[in-house]
């Protein structure tokens, strides 16, 4: 029931409907069963909250551990990719939709080469053949040297300690190429879903091609685009976690350095999802309110 | 000119210049080699970068979430003798090679074992460990078979970690025997316990480790050394300097016994043990 417009009838439970919901039930049940006969482990849950917030002796407070720290820089890598990504998605569906060719090929070929590839293959060469040249010029690990100390506050606050900077600007890049390319095309989709005489209208009172854009077009594409762009950056947040392939320090990352040392393996996986299942589902239901708020402009 | 042909000119001119190149003149090529040298990088740099991954107890996370384990202490005595700072760069096992040709550091130290086929891809220095493959079983599964002969069967199923040695050690010991590759070490472990698989090859002292922490399901079949390796530190080809550096670092430190003392607290006693959370 997103908009008031359509209402659904609310129904008293079928038999069905209930007969489903306890074969359901049933089943969780059953596979929790057979997973304590099944596999010979001994759980032990104590250890989690130690690796998440720990007491510090020398400082004297709470400090955050490998878990913590990983959900940050999962934290950091979504929100820059995020807006990486977002951009370099607006230029090139903005591309994908021009009347001239060469933008449209140069955009085509870009959402071509990345869609047709599986994420893991496209990491491993863009990060060994291109990342690991392009972060060098960059200069990043000579910015980390020389900043003042004020930069390299904000610097620690934007993306996390300054000695890992390269290692996450690099999942940074990563992610961000990798997702635009799917923005691109709803962008593209938003853009093309816009009535074409609504173009011809604006250009036809004088407006330049980019007043079009700015006035007409994208305040109502933008709307068609939240829900399956909300989609997307929900996946965005999941993929983070293929970076730890490429050894970016996140979540999943530091999580199986955990796994690795104390070989607790099963205890850490489950309340990793869980941290993870509570980021998307934040973010799924954020993008529902503002769904909400951007319908009530609808015509 | 219209901007599409001002990109296309250019890209033509880019790709021109990288098709000149710079040829490199005989008599310089003795000097740009010391210069490019890692070891030029390291003391201009003030710190050396070392490549590493989690594998119990060459280098783990303590409970205040810091590296510790042999080889942390190799590495951070490499440093300090050299007059630098140490930054260990903890990376995936199956990517460190090409991490290190990609250059994200400059040193694999990693309890990685010599083998012909990674000699190809990078250069080794001398070795600094000499690790033992050793095996634990599954009680219940394995508990009857005769050792080593039941065990090259194949009903037999081992698993190891990818990339490992232990891979190709299993190979060639069980050659008829199957084999279940993962890419987490203690996945490879939690196939055995479950009864999934039959055994596991692995370096000392996890096998006595393991038995320990899962005394009801699994034993050793023997506590022999199967076979022996050469662990040693991993660099770029291409730069004798550092070669050279590295071996002697090593040559040293075993002349005066500090690197079999080091060995030995790590891999024959458990003295470290209350700094993990270690499974019970």
């Amino acid at each position: 029931m997103r908009t008031s417009k359509y209402s659904i009838r609310i129904r008293s439970a079928h038999l069905i409907d209930v007969a489903v919901i306890s074969a359901v039930i049933g089943f969780v049940v059953y596979v929790a069963y057979r997973v304590d006969t099944v596999l010979v482990y001994n759980w032990y849950w104590g250890f989690i909250p130690d690796y998440v917030l720990r007491w510090d002796e020398e400082i004297g407070r709470y400090a955050p551990n490998l878990l913590l720290k990983g959900l940050f820089t999962t934290f950091r890598l979504a929100v820059w990719s995020l807006l990486l990504a977002s951009l370099i998605g607006v230029i090139m569906g903005v591309m994908r939709t021009s009347k001239r060719l060469f933008p449209r090929m140069i955009s085509r070929l870009y959402v071509e080469f990345v869609r047709n590839m599986p994420p893991v293959v496209f990491l491993f060469i863009f990060y060994f053949f291109i990342s690991s040249q392009l972060i060098p010029i960059l200069g990043i690990d000579e910015i980390s040297v020389r900043a003042s100390p004020t930069t390299l506050a904000v610097l620690e606050i934007a993306f996390g300690p300054p000695e890992l900077l390269s290692n996450v600007i690099s999942g940074i890049i990563c992610l961000a190429i990798f997702e635009a390319a799917y923005i691109t095309e709803i962008v593209r989709a938003g853009i093309q879903s816009i009535d074409r005489g609504q173009i011809e209208a604006g250009q036809s009172i004088g407006l330049s091609h980019f007043q079009v854009l700015r006035w007409i077009v994208l305040p109502q594409a933008v709307q068609r685009m939240v829900p399956p762009l909300a989609g997307q950056f929900i996946t965005l947040i999941k993929d983070s976690s293929l970076v730890s392939l490429i050894s970016i320090q996140e979540l999943t990352f530091l999580a199986q350095e955990v796994a690795y040392s104390t070989q607790y393996v099963f205890e850490i996986w489950i309340f990793v999802a869980v941290m993870y299942f509570c980021i998307c589902y934040s973010l799924a239901w954020l993008f529902g309110r503002v769904e909400k708020r951007l319908s009530v402009y609808r015509g | 000119m219209r901007p599409v042909k001002q990109l296309i000119v250019g890209i033509t001119f880019m790709l021109g210049l990288l098709l000149i190149g710079s040829p490199v003149m005989a008599g310089e090529l003795q000097q740009q080699l010391t210069t490019e040298s890692v070891i030029e990088t390291i003391m201009k740099r003030g710190k050396v970068k070392v490549g590493m991954a989690t594998f119990v107890p060459w280098a783990m996370r303590n409970k205040a979430g810091d590296l510790i384990g042999f080889e942390i202490d190799v590495a951070t005595k490499l440093a300090a003798d050299l007059g630098v700072e140490i930054e260990f760069v903890p990376t995936a096992w199956s990517g460190i090679i090409p991490a290190l040709i990609a250059g994200n550091f400059d040193v694999i130290i990693g309890g990685m074992s010599v083998t012909p086929k990674r000699n190809l891809t990078i250069n080794f220095s001398r070795p600094y460990a000499h690790s033992g493959m050793g095996i634990v079983a599954n009680k219940k599964l394995a508990g009857d078979l005769a050792w080593p002969d039941g065990y090259n069967s194949s009903k037999v199923t081992f698993t190891c970690r990818r990339g490992a040695t232990s891979c190709t050690d299993t190979q060639e010991l069980f050659p008829k025997a199957k084999l279940r590759q993962f890419d987490d070490s203690s996945l490879v472990l939690q196939e055995v316990v479950n009864g999934n698989a039959h055994a596991v090859l692995t370096s000392f002292p996890k096998p006595t480790l393991w038995q320990g922490q899962n005394p009801d399901v699994l034993f050793n079949p023997t506590l022999e050394k199967l076979t022996e390796g050469d662990e040693s530190f991993g660099m770029r080809k291409g730069d004798p300097d550092a070669l050279n550096v590295f071996s002697n670092w090593i040559m040293v430190n075993t002349s005066n016994g500090w690197l079999d003392k080091t060995w030995k607290y790590w891999f024959t006693t458990m003295d470290w043990s209350d700094q993990v959370d270690l499974k019970k």
